[in-house]
């Protein structure tokens, strides 16, 4: 399967945070879910993806070297970033009749569509917009000049569940075209385990795993047991572990596996937030 | 780069009712000869675009704007732009209203006089952005602000010190070989100047991390 994004040995140092060797791939005509706890690295690795830090390492677009070919790129990538946008002064209209000239398949039509369905009055300033309804146009503006790659980072916070019900939909419809492709990073872990093909999951800096959704949902699996069954499981047998007050917790990567090993009983289905509790507070 | 002066006009026309009041004052008091309205209208061309990069800086649209195509590139592009169109028209308003004022007050029309006026206003307001907008690009609109007053304080201390120590007679020597061309030489020295500023601008913005 042919790869729409390529980040190879990603490396951006700061003061009091690094990335380090941040390296995964994006399919064609997949969404891929990047999820981690705040501060993890996650907006850093989209500004690089966007070359708007400088960084170390290497990152292809399209097939295209990201600092090479910025106009290229860019010209078919859809964005909505973390309280970055137009300023709040002017209205839908200004940013529809700005943006025909800056992107060669701006689609007007499309953009009323969206603000149409989206419920926004294409007269009224951004400033009297609540929260949710500026996301909202962030978002028509992402797809409304017809992007290969949506790069969205939290599209959906601030929003009540019928609104990110409705977005979701537009990106499932979105990603019907094979052609495209979604990175999404989200809190919402919910809305990931609905739409998301893959999971890539960063913690300090670091890729602890980038896998298909259904692997991770499917072969993880969370084993409740008490001390002494804990206490007989060996090392390697599980990833992460956390005690509770009525017992224990164990992150298993192989629940099939572990079961026959072990002949238990409780192992449940792993949801994307106990994947992160667990790989970020758990011990190993 | 069209894009991003349609998205700077957009800026300015919320603001139009309160650009057109302002207008309309200062050329009342122009009028009435309370004040010499020759520099306020094109100064208040360069404020009109600090208040653009206010809303600019509030909603990160820098930010943003790199990740539009050529976005770096003809952010700043567009503001030099956007600015001496701003400029030029609003020196082009207050020219009218010289020769409006002019005419009304009978005292004949001066053409060569108010042009060669008007021409240094233009050259004084250029002064303001060539210095400004690098300013601006590097270390921010907030800071830019106090930045203004170091180089509006700085010419006024620089031009007084030079004016003791040196004798000016010498300098306006040395420049008659220009007495007929002085005006292609200060057009000349603007562009320059302002194409510097803006080539200084742009790279800080090619090389800035958001």
């Amino acid at each position: 399967m042919q790869n729409i994004l390529e980040i190879k040995n990603l490396c951006k140092k700061y003061d009091n945070f690094e990335l380090k060797d941040v390296s995964f791939s994006l399919p064609k005509g997949a969404i891929m879910g990047f999820i981690g706890e705040n501060g993890a690295g996650k907006t850093t690795t989209i500004k690089a993806i966007l070359d708007i830090i400088k960084y170390q390492g290497e990152i292809t677009i399209f097939g295209l070297d990201n600092r090479q070919y910025d106009r290229e790129i860019k010209e078919d990538i859809g964005v909505v970033l973390d309280d970055m946008f137009f300023p709040e002064i002017i209205t839908p209209n200004d940013i529809s009749y700005s943006l025909m000239s800056i992107y060669k398949n701006w689609d007007s039509k499309l953009f009323n569509d969206y603000l149409k369905e989206f419920e926004l009055l294409p007269n009224k300033q951004i400033k009297t917009f609540s929260k949710g309804m500026r996301k909202k146009l962030e978002i028509a503006v992402a797809l409304s000049h017809h992007p290969k790659l949506l790069i969205l980072d939290e599209p959906t916070s601030g929003l009540d569940p019928i609104a990110r019900n409705e977005i979701i939909d537009i990106f499932q419809k979105y990603i019907e075209n094979e052609e495209c492709s979604i990175l999404l990073s989200s809190h919402i872990t919910t809305d990931l385990e609905h739409i998301a093909d893959y999971i890539t999951f960063i913690n300090n800096g670091q890729i602890l795993l980038s896998k298909t959704k259904d692997e991770l949902l499917d072969k993880y699996g969370i084993v409740k047991c008490s001390e002494k069954e804990f206490k007989n499981m060996a090392k390697g047998d599980y990833l992460k572990y956390r005690k509770n007050k009525y017992g224990y917790e164990v992150l298993v990567e192989d629940k099939r596996a572990f079961k026959k090993k072990y002949n238990s009983e409780v192992i449940d289905k792993m949801t994307l937030d106990d994947l992160m509790v667990l790989m970020i507070k758990g011990a190993e | 780069m069209i894009g991003f002066i349609k998205k700077d006009l957009a800026v300015i026309k919320s603001n139009f009712k309160l650009i057109a009041l302002l207008i309309v004052v200062y050329s009342i008091m122009g009028f009435s000869g309370e004040m010499d309205f020759s520099f306020i209208l094109p100064f208040m061309a360069v404020m009109i675009m600090m208040s653009s990069f206010s809303y600019d800086s509030y909603n990160k649209w820098d930010a943003y704007a790199v990740t539009l195509p050529d976005g770096r590139k003809n952010g700043v592009r567009s503001k030099y732009v956007t600015t001496l169109l701003f400029i030029l028209i609003m020196a082009i308003i207050t020219m009218i209203l010289s020769i409006g004022m002019a005419i009304t007050k009978g005292v004949g029309v001066n053409m060569e006089m108010i042009l060669l006026t008007h021409l240094g206003t233009i050259f004084g307001t250029l002064l303001v952005l060539i210095f400004l907008y690098p300013i601006i690009y590097k270390f921010g609109l907030e800071r830019a602000r106090v930045g203004i007053f170091i180089v509006v304080f700085g010419i006024v201390i620089i031009g007084g010190l030079v004016s003791k120590v040196v004798d000016l007679s010498n300098i306006f020597d040395f420049l008659s070989f220009l007495e007929n061309y002085w005006v292609i030489a200060i057009i000349l020295t603007a562009v320059i100047m302002t194409y510097t500023s803006y080539r200084i601008a742009l790279s800080i913005q090619m090389k800035k991390e958001f």
